[in-house]
């Protein structure tokens, strides 16, 4: 057990020092975010009334902001396993196949490494999101909001480094998560309140673990509940998601690097 | 025990069978060479030695342990250095063997020490702290190296460690494979398809062509059951080929003749006393020589007249597909 958490960590450095190597990087994934908080928050300001109608009393961009964050999170995890297919093609994966740390301890080092990297990007939105106006009523907020987008990152991980680790090309692997990541963002409370969705939409958002992040996020930096779902349950259906997807990477991944690349 | 030993090693793929029941040894502290055309089935056979493919049927041992069975003392009983550079190129040449020692299990307190050690055998020590992007193609090579013995593995595995390197910096990669043979006398398998590599380095050579092992010694000894000296003729008209190889074959003192093309290898134990006799025989029948020269011996000769081709054949078709590797990645 000890050995494999070195062996995660070993991958989890080598993930981490190749990110702040590539500073520019950090800033064009951050734009993307930005248009949207300052944008979308900005178009939809007009829909304040309908924010009301469940309960919030601020700013539309104030209730999606959350939405944001979690955005964030989600596309820097969900790309993040993509070197995954260059670790491939370039040897590095056979370097560490060949020595003698264990299989998983790589899946687990790369997912580690993208879900801080992933939280790191959405502590830079939650800033863009402080630095328009965006307003928190309890700055200590901040230490679980950052743990439950940790959290969730590394689930959403586990399927980017699953689908890398299975996809044989950057085209499969981009089309796979192409499909899989806007769906999973739009299908959730992340722009628009959960209680005004069609009950058929509300149904699959309920089944989506980006609304329970997306829910906590909200409670902990607006402090309004949503939906009935508190935040224990919110946390709850989060961790079971991870464990499972950290799980299943870590089978899948096993798996797929023993076949020949 | 040995340090390498394969029984009747298969490896089929969907629709070829890559390495075709091959057996041979290795012993302790020897460099070991698989010589070969591209596509011969070398890098296959190194990656069933060192647990990245499940070998079809057959056993393979490094040290005694099985690569099937128990593929996780076979990872720590190895060094393998890759074909293409692997190393990261945007961390430092300390970072790299960093990485390297981690993971491969070198205690904490001993890192440092060994990566200065190999620093210093391969001439890094000065550049170590700057980004391997900034580093030239041997220069990387040689970290390549350091790092798949930073560890002090039993065998050290080497696939084509100087292949895409010009001729000066593949004779400074062989000085520092013999530094480290002798400085650290771990068993070296190394596989090539350069003859000259083949020469200067290998204690011992297996010629694989087509999946099977045509022949197993020493390079010398090779050259030795050669014959004493070699005629490579290159004639005007393909279609005279065969006359000629019949003719040729009778002459006394002729032990061996092998053709590709226009081209004709005759191995001779006496070459002064068949020259004669080829003249006379293509100027009484019109077959027109284009060129003809008598040589001593070399391993090129010793593998033509194993597989009746030149290794030479693919190498065109190889650094295609190598330019095109080279070209998606800067493209990427």
């Amino acid at each position: 057990m000890s050995s494999i958490m070195y062996d995660s960590y070993t991958i989890f450095w080598r993930e981490l020092k190749r990110y702040k190597k590539s500073r520019s990087g950090v800033l064009i994934r951050l734009i993307q975010p930005a248009i949207w908080i300052i944008v979308i928050g900005n178009t939809f300001s007009g829909t304040q009334p309908l924010i009301q109608s469940v309960g919030f009393d601020g700013e539309y961009i104030e209730f999606m902001a959350p939405g944001v964050i979690i955005l964030t999170a989600i596309f820097t995890s969900i790309f993040g396993g993509v070197n995954t297919l260059w670790d491939r093609r370039y040897g590095f994966m056979n370097k560490a196949l060949t020595s003698p740390i264990s299989r998983s301890s790589i899946a687990i080092g790369k997912m580690s490494a993208i879900s801080l990297i992933a939280a790191l990007q959405a502590s830079l939105i939650l800033g863009i999101a402080l630095a328009i106006g965006v307003t928190f009523p309890n700055p200590i907020m901040i230490a679980p909001i950052m743990a439950i987008v940790i959290l969730f990152s590394l689930g959403f991980s586990g399927i980017s480094v699953m689908v890398a680790a299975t996809a044989k090309s950057q085209e499969t692997f981009w089309g796979i998560i192409n499909f899989l990541g806007m769906p999973l963002f739009m299908l959730s409370p992340a722009l628009f309140p959960l209680e005004l969705l069609p009950d058929w939409l509300a149904t699959i958002a309920k089944l989506n673990p980006v609304t329970y992040t997306v829910l906590f996020v909200r409670e902990m930096m607006t402090g309004v509940s949503e939906g009935g779902v508190s935040i224990f349950l919110s946390l709850g259906i989060v961790s079971i998601f991870v464990i499972v997807m950290v799980g299943l990477a870590s089978y899948v991944f096993t798996r797929e690097v023993n076949k020949p690349f | 025990m040995y340090s390498v030993e394969t029984r009747s090693l298969v490896k089929s793929f969907k629709d070829v069978t890559a390495v075709n029941d091959v057996s041979f040894y290795v012993e302790q502290g020897e460099i070991f060479g698989f010589l070969g055309p591209n596509g011969a089935g070398k890098s296959t056979t190194m990656m069933i030695l060192t647990t990245l493919l499940k070998p079809t049927s057959g056993q393979a041992l490094i040290n005694g342990y099985d690569v099937s069975i128990n593929p996780k003392d076979v990872r720590e009983n190895i060094g393998y250095v890759q074909q293409e550079s692997t190393v990261d190129e945007y961390l430092t040449g300390r970072e790299n063997l960093i990485l390297q020692a981690k993971l491969n299990h070198i205690p904490k307190n001993q890192i440092d020490s060994r990566i200065d050690e190999v620093l210093e055998l391969i001439e890094l020590t000065e550049k170590q702290n700057e980004p391997v992007v900034t580093y030239s193609g041997g220069m990387r090579k040689r970290l390549d190296i350091a790092g798949g013995l930073l560890h002090r593995p039993k065998v050290l595995f080497l696939d084509e460690p100087t292949v895409g390197l010009d001729i000066q910096t593949r004779r400074k990669i062989w000085e520092y494979i013999k530094k480290i043979h002798d400085e650290f006398e771990m068993t070296i398998f190394l596989t090539t398809h350069y003859m000259e590599e083949a020469d200067q380095l290998c204690d011992r050579i297996g010629i694989i062509d087509g999946g099977k092992i045509q022949v197993i010694d020493s390079p010398q000894n090779m050259k030795n059951s050669m014959g004493n000296e070699v005629i490579s003729i290159i004639l005007n008209d393909e279609k005279q080929t065969r006359e000629f190889i019949d003719y040729i074959s009778k002459i006394s003192n002729v032990k061996n003749v092998k053709s590709d093309g226009v081209k004709i290898t005759v191995f001779v134990s006496s070459g002064t006393e068949v020259l004669p006799k080829i003249f006379e025989f293509s100027s009484s029948n019109g077959i027109k020589i284009n060129s003809i020269s008598l040589t001593q011996p070399t391993l090129d000769d010793v593998f033509i007249s194993y597989t009746g081709h030149e290794i030479r054949d693919d190498d065109t078709k190889f650094n295609r597909r190598r330019e095109h590797a080279k070209m998606k990645r800067l493209r990427s």
